[in-house]
């Protein structure tokens, strides 16, 4: 009987697993939502609904829910994580800062949007990831030139941006057309993090302070230093997602008209909802996630991987690549995938040549070097995750019997040689013979 | 000053011919021998000199064959002097058999090397 309930169960989570992020399909698919006002759930309906009818799995909870659990016999329950509870102080049950960075060390993904009541600990996990809080925490970011015309608000903290980062992979193949609504703190880019990257920049305008206080001093963060919404994609592939505005992912915001100051033009509609859509995409991984399968390698004219070349072999080298497109892998297709026949530094470096169905290949010659190299794909490109592909094999040199003999140009050289033996035989015979 | 100076070369010439015609027969022969070898080193490096060095194993065994030759040759020229005190306990029959065998293994080496 007991047996029957553990068949029961494992029955029952079987499909759980198989919708679970994995290597053949990496889109998430359970995402825990922590809010510290439950409010948020309908106030950002839309943002939630857009994710769900993506097909994810989301689990609202309170940040201080005292079950509050991330991981359950050492795997994670979860493949995403957002925190749109800025004011948090400590999270409930077993999680921490520490737990969230493991979270995302494990290769998850998190989305993180802070507001003018930013907690120490939101602001903790940012400075974590490599962006920096302005550290006021009464400053917000004004910008006197680039705010949306509102009625209601008169002190210039409602920006519009447009000035996003250049790249389809992260933003979508289509163009965010109108500014996007912002409201919140800024936050700087740390320096020494190179994973970083600002997506929605503030303008060279804006600045950030206290709207409520006089300006004694200059703001710490100037112009388009200022970073309204950053990405990290960490070496682990982990994405993560910084927003200094939680109302930039709300119904108000999304459904909200804007009309940017000095412009002309008055949209029905801001830019949020698409800037919120399609970053979500790429956060949790429904774009420009990449594989490569199929790597082969094998002499000219051959079909089998030999386990050692030659010096001077003709060899092919091939690859598939393929980028995820949400719910299928389609080809990827790009004229800068290259290969590096290496050992300590590249011997050769070609440039791969596609078919436009995801498969690149290349021929070269193994250089007149013996050792043990590696064929190497190192390709890194702006918002695609990286790949990182190495190969040993083995050069080795002619064998003895494979050098080439009798070679014309040398048969001056053999003459002399059997001249000389000629000679000491002549020689003898006349040495010995004169007395 | 010319005149005196090329009479004076001319003279000693005229005087190493005389010196060198009272040397003993072998070694007159041993002498031959050696400058049949260095010529023959002598064209291999002009003939490398016009075609390349690609073979370069095949171009050193030849050349060294003819050197090492020469070397030899000259070995053998120092032990059978009659005139060398330094070998006068040497039997010049040893000395031959010496040449023969060092030449030997000479051949062996460049035969190897040949290519």
């Amino acid at each position: 009987m007991a047996n029957h309930g553990v068949l029961l169960a494992l029955l029952l989570l079987l499909p759980l697993h198989c919708f679970s992020f994995s290597e053949e399909n990496p889109t998430d698919r359970r995402i825990l939502v922590l809010v510290d006002d439950l409010a948020i759930r309908s106030s950002h309906s839309i943002f939630f609904k857009s994710l769900e009818t993506r097909g994810f799995d989301l689990d609202f909870k309170l940040s201080d829910d005292p079950k509050l659990t991330l991981q359950r016999y050492g795997h994670y329950l979860y493949d995403g994580l957002v925190l749109f509870s800025p004011s948090t102080q400590r999270f409930g049950g077993s999680v921490d800062m520490a737990a969230i960075l493991d979270f995302v060390d494990a290769g998850h993904d998190l989305i993180l949007a802070a507001d003018s009541s930013a907690s120490d600990l939101v602001r903790g996990i940012a400075t974590e990831c490599g962006v920096d809080f302005d550290e006021d925490p009464e400053a917000v970011v004004i910008d006197h030139t680039s705010y949306a015309v509102s009625e209601t608000e008169g002190d210039h903290t409602l920006i519009a941006s447009d000035s996003f980062i250049n790249s389809n992979v992260i933003l979508g193949d289509k163009k965010i057309e109108a500014p996007v609504l912002f409201q919140g703190i800024g936050h700087s880019l740390n320096s020494a993090n190179s994973l970083v990257l600002k997506v929605l920049s503030a303008s060279p305008s804006a600045y950030s302070a206290n709207p409520k206080a006089k300006l004694s001093s200059p703001p710490s963060l100037t112009g388009s230093a200022i970073s309204l919404v950053s990405v990290v994609q960490a070496r682990n592939n982990a994405r993560i997602l910084i927003s200094g505005s939680l109302a930039l992912f709300s119904n108000r915001f999304l459904r909200s008209g804007v009309l940017k100051v000095g412009s002309s033009v008055k949209y029905e509609k801001s830019g949020n909802e698409q800037f919120v859509t399609e970053i979500s995409k790429w956060v949790f991984h429904e774009r420009g996630h990449l594989k490569a399968v199929n790597v082969k390698h094998n002499k000219a004219g051959e079909k089998s991987e030999p386990a050692i070349y030659r010096i001077n072999d003709d060899l092919e080298y091939s690859l598939e690549i393929y980028e995820w497109s949400g719910t299928s892998w389609k080809p990827y297709i790009a004229d800068d995938v290259q290969v590096q026949f290496y050992m300590m530094s590249p011997y050769v470096l070609k440039t791969l040549s596609n078919d436009q169905k995801g498969l690149y290949s290349t021929s070269f010659k193994v250089p007149d070097v013996y050792g043990v190299f590696q064929f190497k794909v190192e390709y890194q490109r702006l918002g695609y995750t990286s790949l990182s592909l190495a190969k040993q094999i083995p050069v080795r040199p002619f064998r003895h019997n494979e050098y080439e003999r009798f070679i014309p140009a040398a048969f001056p050289y053999y003459g002399a040689s059997f001249s000389t033996m000629a000679g000491f035989f002549i020689f003898t015979i006349v040495y010995l013979y004169n007395k | 000053m010319a005149k005196t100076t090329a009479s004076d070369a001319q003279a000693l010439i005229r005087s190493l011919r005389s010196a060198y015609a009272s040397t003993p027969t072998n070694l007159k022969i041993i002498d031959l021998y050696v400058v049949f070898a260095v010529l023959t080193a002598i064209i291999q490096v002009a003939y490398m000199g016009i075609v390349g060095s690609f073979p370069f194993n095949s171009f050193l065994s030849g050349v060294l064959s003819c050197v090492g030759t020469a070397v030899l040759a000259v070995c053998l020229r120092i032990q059978v002097n009659k005139d060398n005190k330094e070998f006068k306990d040497l039997p010049p029959e040893r000395a031959f058999a010496d040449f023969v065998l060092c030449n030997l293994v000479l051949h062996l080496v460049i035969m190897n090397f040949l290519g």
